[in-house]
């Protein structure tokens, strides 16, 4: 728990429950939240592209955050379940469901779907859930797959209409970032709402360990099952932006190797934390666009490497982040900055 | 009849090649308390090992093999003295989460190495089938049944009677409590990267044999896992019966299920089934109950 900056005291039940603290935190976020509306008008439209898929993960990995960072519960079907949710929202899309329904609807059935293995957690643990998850992953290959042709399209995906709002429709990349900003800013709220509940403490206790959870009267099998609901949920909103962005989608879009990115964004960023979910977003994502952009660069030097070399780099990559955080950095990025913030706030004299 | 019988055979023998790749699974598993998530991707590096020693330097297939074999054994003992030997003692997530992170890694560093191009594996064991009656038997399958019988029986042997075997059994059990008996994890970690890898190399030549090889055969692990599961991670003489189940599943509901419901049913059979029963026995058919103490 950070130290406040001194002379912070909270006079009302009100004010010491508050997320924004002193006049410079609500500064530097309306600032920083300035920025982010006015950034598509600074920079260009490639830029506002990247930042749409940040803005979608983030949603995916705070639902991660909130499932594996505060629940402990791993969750290697993240990426399945935001298909669920991307397939669910284009088949009633399509049937003329206006779009924010439909995008509630992806998430319930991400949410449905992820309470199945949410039960399953119940009973195994630790490496026997993780293998279970995975499961999901190829569940989900297989009902879209398998499923008629004209629900959701079969191995050879799937069309969306726009969002339409009255005659308007929602296809240009800077009205999508304005979207996509607004329905991540709630669903970052919510995050917040809900690690900082009830709910949330009973997940903290239920992954610190779960036995005595079960003795301090937490019901461990409604906690777990909770937060798959909560992450899956999250997951399907996410794959339903993602569905209204890209507007096609096809199976191929949501593999494991998506969930283990999720992950590692999880990792890097810092587990228990949502602040370090966006934080780990930003990191990865962004090193994904370098590797992106360096990829044909390498490619022109050593033509021998061939065109797998993007896909291969980001490989090595992915694999060398995880293992050097999980190894030096456990903790992530954000404990990293909490500890700069706690020497900052008692500086200079730190005890 | 003949239909069945052909069925249930190619069942069984494909079900103790899941019974092989798992194995590589649950000996690392049995030695070290580490579930290798990497162990498709070690089965592919053995595969272009071998690949690369018979077509490209051009020895002879045997020698490729074996040199192959031990290769990857090496590349087993690197990661462990890169990865793991920091880890002792951490938690399930951190393992796994390494585990994963060398999934990738090997996989990128397979596509740089060697290209996503599909290649043809040399023929380690004749083509020819074996026929009895009406019934083909591959004999790279039924040779590959054999070796994963013996190897699962002289594994089981090894982890419950010997020396060696019984300090393994106990770093799985705690890496702590092993520890303060004056067992070494981090050989035991060692020795059990060691044989991981070796099998993944037996597997792979038992699997490549006569076939296509890229980077996507590592999806074989997938489809192994859930017998991994079914046995219980602990337990090496279950795989076999754990492997012909799900063998015999998936085949069977290959050649009747999938025509009723008119699609690659399977593929999922195997992990519906696994579900279930890990619902009503969480470690598996064969594996170790943990009683949980505070």
């Amino acid at each position: 728990m950070a130290t406040l900056p001194s002379g912070v005291f909270a006079e009302t039940y009100a004010v010491d429950r508050a997320l924004i603290r002193t006049g410079k935190q609500w500064r530097a976020l309306s600032i920083f939240l300035a920025f982010l509306l006015v950034g598509p008008f600074l920079f260009g439209s490639h830029f506002v592209g990247i930042a749409n898929g940040m803005l979608i993960t983030a949603v995916a990995a705070m639902g991660l955050q909130i499932t594996l960072g505060y629940a402990g519960q791993i969750n290697l079907g993240q990426a399945a379940l935001m298909g669920m949710g991307a397939f669910a929202t284009a088949f009633v899309a399509e049937r003329g469901v206006p779009f924010l329904l439909a995008i509630l609807t992806g998430g319930l059935a991400a949410a449905a779907f992820g309470v199945v293995f949410g039960l399953s957690a119940v009973r195994v643990k630790g490496f026997y859930l993780a293998l279970t998850t995975i499961a999901a992953q190829f569940v989900f290959n297989f009902v879209i797959i398998s499923l008629p042709t004209s629900w959701f399209g079969g191995s050879g995906g799937l069309r969306i209409p726009p969002i339409q709002v009255g005659s308007y429709r929602l296809i240009d990349e800077t009205a999508l970032y304005y979207f996509n900003f607004a329905v991540a800013l709630v669903m970052f709220h919510g995050a917040i709402g809900i690690v900082r509940s009830r709910f949330g403490r009973a997940f903290i206790a239920v992954r610190d360990d779960d036995v005595v959870a079960s003795m301090i009267g937490i019901d461990v099998a409604v906690a777990k099952s909770a937060a798959f609901l909560v992450g899956a949920f999250y997951a399907g909103i996410a794959g339903a932006l993602w569905a209204y962005y890209i507007r096609y989608i096809s199976v191929d879009q949501f593999t494991l190797f998506n969930s283990i990115w999720l992950i590692a964004i999880i990792i890097v960023g810092g587990s228990g934390s949502i602040v370090g979910a966006l934080i780990g977003v930003v990191v990865i994502r962004g090193m994904q666009e370098v590797i992106t952009f360096l990829g044909p660069q390498v490619m022109a030097v050593f033509p021998q490497l061939g065109g797998g070399i993007v896909f291969a780099g980001m490989n090595i990559f992915l694999g060398i982040v995880i293992a050097i955080f999980i190894i030096k950095e456990p903790k992530g990025l954000m404990y990293r900055w909490e500890v700069l913030k706690q020497r900052w706030r008692t500086w200079p004299f730190p005890y | 009849m003949s239909e069945f019988i052909n069925a249930a055979v190619s069942g069984i023998l494909i079900g103790l090649l899941y019974a092989m790749i798992a194995m590589g699974f649950v000996v690392i598993y049995r030695a070290s308390k580490i579930f290798n998530f990497a162990q498709g991707e070690l089965l592919v590096l053995a595969g272009f090992f071998i690949w690369s020693l018979a077509r490209q330097v051009g020895l002879a297939v045997p020698i490729s093999v074996m040199l192959g074999i031990v290769g990857v054994a090496v590349v087993g003992f690197v990661i462990e003295r890169v990865f793991f030997s920091r880890l002792v003692g951490e938690s399930p997530f951190s393992m796994v989460m390494v585990t994963l992170a060398l999934l990738i890694l090997i996989r990128g560093i397979i596509l740089v190495a060697w290209g996503p191009d599909v290649r043809a594996f040399p023929a380690v064991f004749a083509l020819k089938p074996i026929v009895i009656g009406d019934i083909l038997i591959s004999r790279a399958l039924l040779y590959g049944g054999f070796i994963s019988i013996a190897c699962a029986l002289g594994l089981s042997w090894f982890f419950g009677n010997t020396r060696l075997g019984l300090a393994l059994t106990a770093v799985s059990e705690d890496h702590q409590v092993a520890l303060s008996l004056g067992i070494s994890v981090r050989k035991a970690m060692t020795i059990a990267w060691v044989m991981g890898s070796v099998l993944s190399a037996i597997a792979s030549v038992v699997y490549l044999s006569g076939r296509s090889l890229n980077f996507l055969v590592s999806d074989i692990a997938f489809a192994a896992l859930p017998v991994a599961l079914l046995a219980g991670l602990e337990s090496v003489g279950g795989l076999i019966p754990a492997g012909i189940l799900v063998g015999l599943t998936q085949v069977l509901a290959q050649s009747y299920l999938n025509p009723l419901v008119g699609a690659d049913i399977a593929s999922v059979v195997p992990y519906l089934v696994i579900l279930l029963v890990l619902f009503a026995r969480p470690t598996g058919l064969f594996g170790w109950k943990r009683i949980e103490r505070v």
